[in-house]
């Protein structure tokens, strides 16, 4: 039996192994992250009250400290002044294609800002506005 | 009848011998680029290319390099950096904690790389005049102290683009790849460091 290679099945193969290699896109990764979240959480999430967490200002900390005022806009690390790339995946690609690092930085970083770990919901929020910038 | 698939099959062969060879030689620059010798500069056509002797992890860089400079590991003994990836929740008053995996991934490279006595490394000179226990801070070292006792204030905390002694790459440009040499620092908004 003779191997036959039929070139549109080809290409389209081609197409379907890149397209599987290639990022994951920040919808995909924070929508189904927000599906889980969601489960465990009480409310439907609300970008706005993301936003006004974003936002909140807890003894002279908040998320702006070092995200600057601007989503869209670089930020800096308020120790050490190293620049921080956009959060908002529309201006940087490579934001929310990442679970793990989500996850990582929520917890780091609810802690530093807000002195404890953030709810369930309050993650929800937050990735849902963060998502949609 | 078979020619057709026959030639495709021999276009396709050809396309993947061309990829691996141009991946080939690819890997080969790249590995040809990290495996300079450290130390002092090269002389001669490569005299601006530093050379970079340590093994380069790319957690290590990804993980610590995202809030701060990923310092070269052999800046410090292993005692530091075992004492510090022991305290990652209170990391100089910032939460810097990493998963298990993570941690002792890092744990492990820092303890291969760190700095060491005996050890031949262009860094070994951390090590003059250190007694007893090791600070955590790279800027607490007695060599490093008595490198800095000359810089002016004002080109270094009171100027804006440098900060503190803890931004290594301000002035040395190289630090990341673990080159500190003293003929190459170029101060923000000071120039060249000429003692």
């Amino acid at each position: 039996m003779r191997l036959r290679i039929d070139m549109p099945d080809l290409m389209s193969s081609v197409f379907v192994l890149m397209m599987s290699v290639s990022l994951a896109s920040a919808t995909e990764v924070s929508d189904a992250l927000l599906r889980e979240y969601q489960q465990a959480a009480a409310k439907p999430f609300s970008a706005n009250n993301g936003e006004i967490l974003w936002r909140q200002d807890l003894n002279g900390r908040s998320c702006t400290s070092c995200h600057s005022d601007s989503v869209k806009a670089p930020g800096r690390h308020k120790r050490t002044g190293k620049v921080i790339e956009p959060m908002s995946p529309t201006e940087n690609v490579l934001r929310l294609t990442d679970s793990k690092k989500i996850e990582k930085w929520f917890l780091r970083n609810c802690k530093w800002t807000f002195g404890r770990e953030c709810t369930v919901q309050e993650k929800g929020d937050i990735l849902l506005w963060l998502s949609q910038q | 009848m078979n020619t057709q698939p026959g030639k495709i099959r021999w276009l396709i062969g050809v396309a993947m011998i061309g990829t691996a060879l141009t991946l080939g030689l690819g890997g080969l620059s790249i590995s040809a680029k990290e495996t300079w010798q450290m130390g002092d500069y090269e002389n001669g056509e490569h005299a601006d290319r530093p050379r970079t002797a340590f093994e380069q992890d790319a957690v290590y860089i990804e993980e610590c390099g995202a809030c701060h400079l990923a310092y070269p590991p052999g800046l410090l003994p292993a005692e530091s950096w075992r004492a510090m990836m022991a305290g990652l929740e209170d990391h100089f008053g910032e939460n810097a904690e990493l998963d298990q995996e993570t941690a002792s991934h890092i744990s492990s490279y820092l303890d291969r790389q760190a700095l060491q006595k005996g050890k031949p490394s262009p860094m070994s000179k951390m090590l003059r005049n250190l007694a007893g226990k090791p600070p955590l801070r790279i800027t607490e070292l007695p060599y490093f102290i008595h490198e800095h006792d000359e810089i002016p204030k004002r080109m270094v905390t009171e100027n804006p683009d440098v900060g503190s002694l803890s931004q290594c790459d301000r002035c040395h440009k190289e630090a990341a790849r673990g080159s500190f040499d003293e003929d190459r620092v170029f101060i923000p908004g000071f120039g060249r460091w000429d003692d």
